[in-house]
């Protein structure tokens, strides 16, 4: 019995099917790419042992696993962090990226880059290679607290003026960007189209090193909130009738999503729309509970960012189209159909 | 005692909203709330359900209400809020199983089968709330904040905030009923803020009127429900008729020419 | 006897110490790939990168993206025994991998002079294993340089020029201090007359009409692009109205290729001549 009494899909098949597709699309990601390699080959260095051709070990060990790794890791972070949001804003339109907290994440980061010659110097010297996910995680977790401060009254999210606050946002952060670039180098401004565009392109096991630690952990807090989540969607004054700590559920939610949105921007640029799709597809097959929704969106959202990804690097090939355009153009219609297709906000 | 508050104070942005509220509650008893739009009912209930900074003192079986943890308190004070917003699928079930995360892990148990029964939604068990009415809605979160107390031992407190307001005559009936039987049998205290006089009159064991912040008045059905009271805490023209069950009947006469009447509080303790 | 024996050992290490002639190149810079098909060694082109648009037939190889951000696959994907690109080839995490993969890459220094664009040419050539040519080429275009600086070095005052690049229709840039476009100017003995300005800046109106030129450049990514008709302020300047100005390809001016004679030449055509400047002056 595939779907249950209330037309859901059993969380069984559901986690069986979805297994299988992130394993096929890992495969298929790790297959495929400008570069040719042999399935065999493939399979061969996989197992530890020489392939044929003496590049197909350096393609697979060096680009293609770091690369799926960490693709994988982001997307999963970026849709547990759109749940997370969804679940404290009690709407189902909270995103990373509407919200502003990705831009607030990726100005921080900008920052580091141009300014770390100057009045940043000394941030750079104390945190060293940490410098830049550090300061995306406070700029992810300061923007997430100020959207909170802007639409929360007495309780209440405002679900317009948490939009309106996220196009405010967005374009403060888009202003201060630009002005960024305006002081710039062009070795800096290469690094910043980076940023704005979303690319994994460069990935490897040093970017992994640096940002899995964070993505991971926010992944491991995210499920511990699950329960006072729930309690969320019935409203915050309920958080606290059901015995559950609302403040501090809140606050740790805020970091989780400023640690995890923090890093995947700290590695990977801007990616939007995972963090809107993934939650709202799972909810729609498997109800809105966050013990069912946070644990399938890590997995989703990190099989369709490898997905996104691998299309990315095959369609324009040998060139690669950023992951962050690719994203967009998929994510883009589908918030679109949402908006015309919903029933409630 | 299950409940006691002492001089409880609450002001909201520098003003008084509920002013020196003297009460009490034994298990089991059935206490009403009624007042017009604005007395400060609700402010007072949100106090007592640990939303709100208060002066004064709440004690909950016989402990400061600051002084519980909120785990435990979770077991024993239940609060059903005026309107609660669902915007996402959730499930009859879930929604009542939330009420019951801390005791039976969320897994559906013998006690929410038996609180669909009573509320009469067993049938709606798989529906999603965003879809439900008003009603069906009143009685799922009811559902949900019996369950939360219903099988802790020891004093209980369930705190009410116009939970029938949406519900059809029949079902308010119902829903009184089980509210009012679940308090005899398991010795749970009630306070329930109620707009229907006559829903009050026929259900609780106290009532207490509020004007202005204040306790008005303090007593049972016949003692409170008085054309006077009437007239001076509503500015409502109405007849009282004593039933044969023993409690009153308020009839309206229309607004007529009264205003809003000044008569003086005067909280009389009910023996 | 030691001069044989030398001459010995050398012969043998000469295996080891000069690659193998490359069959299958990338190019990741505009210039780089005009100088491949001046040598004549466009057939070991299997792919260039976006900044490659001349001549005419680059547009009939795979491209593998823009030198700012090479893709590592798209590049392996060729199989190229060598890459030639330039400082501004990025990410340098690809490059490095390529070589891990066994390709040999050529990151080539910025030419923004007519000697190390020369250079930059001989070592093109030498990679390309085709040195003769390269030579050959290199004393065309030194003398043609030569020429269009003697004429240059006529003026007896350095004219101030506006170098203005049209990226969009709407986006046009100044050129400041520090560019490539001041670097040409410097070789026709002209000075960049936005001096307030390092790298490209978004073109203020005003600061057009207050830069008071003798001469005007337009430098435009794709042709036809530039249109007077939407910047009446140029159309003021004097230098616009008594016809010192020119537009023309940005790799063309800026690419410091093989056809920087043709640049030189061209920019130092719209110049005034130096009787004209002493005139004005006096």
């Amino acid at each position: 019995m595939i779907r249950d009494a209330a037309g859901r899909f059993g969380y069984t098949p559901a986690l069986i099917i979805v297994v299988c597709a992130a394993v096929s699309i890992a495969l298929l990601s790790v297959a495929s790419g400008a570069y040719p390699l042999a399935i065999p080959d493939i399979l061969r260095v996989l197992a530890g042992r020489e392939a044929s051709d003496p590049v197909a070990s350096l393609v697979l060990l060096e680009v293609r696993m770091p690369r799926f790794l960490l693709g994988f890791l982001v997307g999963a972070v970026l849709a547990v962090s759109g749940a997370l949001l969804q679940g404290l804003f009690r709407n189902p339109l909270a995103d990373p990226g509407l919200i502003g907290v990705s831009a607030g994440a990726s100005l921080a980061a900008i920052m580091v880059i141009v300014l770390g010659g100057t009045w940043l110097g000394g941030w750079l010297e104390f945190a060293g290679e940490w410098a830049l996910p550090i300061a995306a995680f406070l700029g992810g977790s300061a923007t997430v607290f100020l959207a909170w401060r802007i639409a929360n009254r007495s309780g209440q999210t405002q679900v317009a003026t948490l939009l309106l606050s996220g196009i405010a946002i967005n374009a403060i952060a888009g202003a201060a960007t630009g002005l960024l670039t305006f002081y710039a180098t062009d070795d800096e401004l290469r690094s910043l189209t980076f940023w704005t565009m979303g690319s994994l392109g460069h990935a490897d096991w040093d970017d992994l090193l640096i940002g899995a630690p964070f993505m991971i952990l926010a992944l491991i807090v995210a499920p511990c909130l699950a329960r006072p989540l729930d309690a969320f969607l019935l409203g915050e004054s309920v958080v606290g009738h059901l015995g559950y700590p609302a403040d501090t559920v809140k606050k740790a939610a805020i970091l989780v999503v400023g640690l995890g949105v923090g890093a995947a921007v700290a590695v990977s640029g801007l990616i939007g729309f995972v963090g809107l799709i993934v939650p709202h597809l799972v909810r729609l097959v498997l109800g809105a509970s966050h013990r069912v929704v946070l644990p399938f969106s890590a997995l989703i959202g990190g099989t369709l960012l490898v997905a996104a990804d691998s299309l990315a690097r095959v369609v324009v090939a040998p060139a690669e189209l950023p992951i962050g355009l690719m994203m967009a153009l998929i994510g883009g219609p589908f918030f679109l159909g949402l908006l015309m297709r919903r029933k409630v906000v | 005692m299950t409940l006691l508050v002492n001089n409880l104070s609450v002001l909201l942005g520098g003003v008084t909203i509920v002013r020196d509220i003297n009460l009490s509650l034994e298990p089991g008893e059935v206490m009403m709330l009624l007042g017009p739009n604005g007395a400060g009912k609700s402010t007072l209930l949100r106090a007592l359900s640990g939303e709100l900074p208060f002066l004064g003192q709440i004690v909950m079986a016989g402990r400061q209400l600051v002084d519980w943890k909120p785990s435990q308190l979770a077991r024993r004070r239940a609060v059903m809020p005026q309107k609660v917003d669902v915007n996402f699928p959730l499930t009859v079930e879930e929604v009542i199983a939330m009420g019951r995360a801390s005791t039976s892990k969320g897994k559906p148990d013998g006690i929410i089968d038996r609180l669909m029964v009573e509320l009469d939604i067993t049938h709606l068990r798989h529906r999603m709330v965003p879809g439900l009415s008003g009603g069906e809605q009143q009685r799922v979160q009811l559902a949900r904040v019996l369950g939360q107390i219903l099988d802790t031992s020891g004093p209980r407190l369930l705190l009410l905030d116009e939970c029938t307001s949406a519900l059809d005559p029949a079902h308010q009936q119902l829903v009184m009923e089980v509210i009012q039987r679940l308090a005899r049998e398991q010795g749970i205290a009630v306070l329930a803020i109620v707009h229907d006089l006559n829903l009050a009159a026929q259900f609780s064991d106290r009532l207490l009127i509020m004007q202005a912040g204040r306790c008005f008045r303090e007593g049972t059905a016949p003692e409170v429900l008085t054309q006077s009271v009437l007239k001076a805490v509503y500015g409502y023209r109405a007849r009282v008729i004593s039933l044969p069950e023993g409690y009153p009947l308020v009839v309206p006469l229309g607004s007529g020419d009264a205003q809003l009447a000044s008569g003086k509080p005067s909280c009389r303790q009910a023996s | 006897m030691r001069a044989r024996i030398l001459l010995m050992a050398l012969s043998w290490l000469m295996p080891v110490l000069v690659q193998a002639e490359p069959t299958r190149v990338v190019t990741a810079d505009g210039a780089i790939t005009e100088t491949v098909y001046r040598l004549g060694m466009e057939s070991l082109l299997v792919a260039v990168d976006t900044t490659s648009g001349f001549p005419e037939e680059t547009q009939s190889l795979p491209k593998i993206g823009y030198l700012r951000a090479l893709p590592f696959e798209g590049v392996l994907a060729m199989r190229p025994d060598v890459l030639i690109t330039s400082e501004q080839a990025a990410p340098q995490d690809n490059l490095d991998r390529l070589v891990k993969a066994g390709v040999q890459v050529e990151t080539l220094p910025m030419a923004w002079t007519p000697e190390a664009s020369l250079e930059r040419i001989v070592a093109v050539g030498d990679i390309l294993h085709a040195r003769p040519q390269a030579e050959a080429l290199v004393t065309e275009l030194s003398s043609k340089i030569s020429r269009v600086q003697q004429d240059a070095a006529n003026r007896v005052k350095r004219p101030r020029v506006l170098f203005i690049l049209a990226a969009g229709n709407h986006s046009v840039m100044l050129a400041g201090q520090g560019t490539a476009a001041s670097a040409l100017l410097d070789t026709v003995n002209a000075d960049n007359a936005v001096t307030a300005i390092q790298g490209y800046k978004p073109a203020s109106r005003e600061a057009i009409l207050a830069s008071q030129p003798d001469a005007i450049v337009i430098a435009e990514s794709t042709p036809g692009q530039f249109d007077i008709n939407k910047w009446q302020e140029l159309a003021h300047l004097d230098a616009w109205k008594s016809g010192h100005h020119m537009v023309a390809d940005s790799m063309l001016l800026l690419g410091f290729g093989p056809r920087l004679p043709e640049a030189m030449d061209a920019l130092n055509r719209v110049l005034p001549s130096g009787s004209a400047v002493v005139n004005d002056d006096s």
